[in-house]
């Protein structure tokens, strides 16, 4: 891993069209600022994580029987 | 407008795959009327693996999901209408099942090309939102 050491206020620059900026510290929070094209998604790890966990979980056999629901709220 | 045919296409392909399932890509969506409102994501060839979905508003129908831009604008989508949006179902048990509402897929509904989004306001939802499921008789 490459690991840079900046002061707030400075940035660092990936491809030449991501800029990665230290905003703020606060205790042991960094306030980080991306800037990027539109067409790069940009999420906190842990949400793509909980969303490939759920998926792994998810993953059944095209025999699983279903639940029946109780009929929705009106 | 969509044609008879592509209405019955049930094929829907996701170019980035689903998380953690990456590899596969094509799909077909099957709905058998006794299921309801359930479907199955199935890969349109080989593994033996399925998904299940639901139609997030039929469980919750104050559900407001914050689509990215990006995303958008990669599905192709020029108004709500375009949209259909489904979300995974995990089965835990006889009597439990959850749903996904952070990461919904989305298909453009004319070209049948979807992809898992996260959505941008996915901090107000669960990835394991309870189903109401009916109790065991």
């Amino acid at each position: 891993m490459l690991i840079l050491s900046r002061k707030t206020g400075e940035s660092i620059v990936i491809a030449g069209n991501i800029r990665v900026t230290v905003v703020r510290l606060d205790g042991e929070t960094v306030k980080i600022g991306v800037e990027a094209p539109a067409s790069v998604p940009v999420h906190r790890q842990e949400v793509y994580e909980e969303i490939q966990r759920s998926n792994q979980q998810a993953a059944t056999q095209p025999t699983a029987a279903l639940p029946k629901l109780s009929p929705p709220k009106t | 407008m969509e044609t008879p045919a592509a209405a019955a296409d049930n094929r829907i392909r996701l170019p980035a795959g689903i998380l953690g399932f990456e590899q596969i890509k094509d799909y077909m969506l099957l709905a058998n009327p006794a299921e309801m409102p359930f479907a199955w994501l199935r890969p349109a060839e080989g593994a033996s693996l399925a998904f299940v979905v639901i139609n997030p508003f039929f469980v919750m129908p104050g559900y407001a999901p914050d689509i990215p831009e990006t995303d958008v604008e990669f599905l192709g989508l020029k108004e709500p209408n375009d949209a259909l949006l489904f979300s995974i179902v995990t089965l835990r048990g006889p009597n439990r099942a959850t749903l996904n509402l952070k990461g919904p897929l989305v298909v453009n509904r004319h070209t049948h090309i979807g992809k898992q989004v996260i959505i941008a306001n996915a901090g107000n939802y669960s990835v394991e939102h309870p189903l109401p499921v009916a109790a065991a008789v």
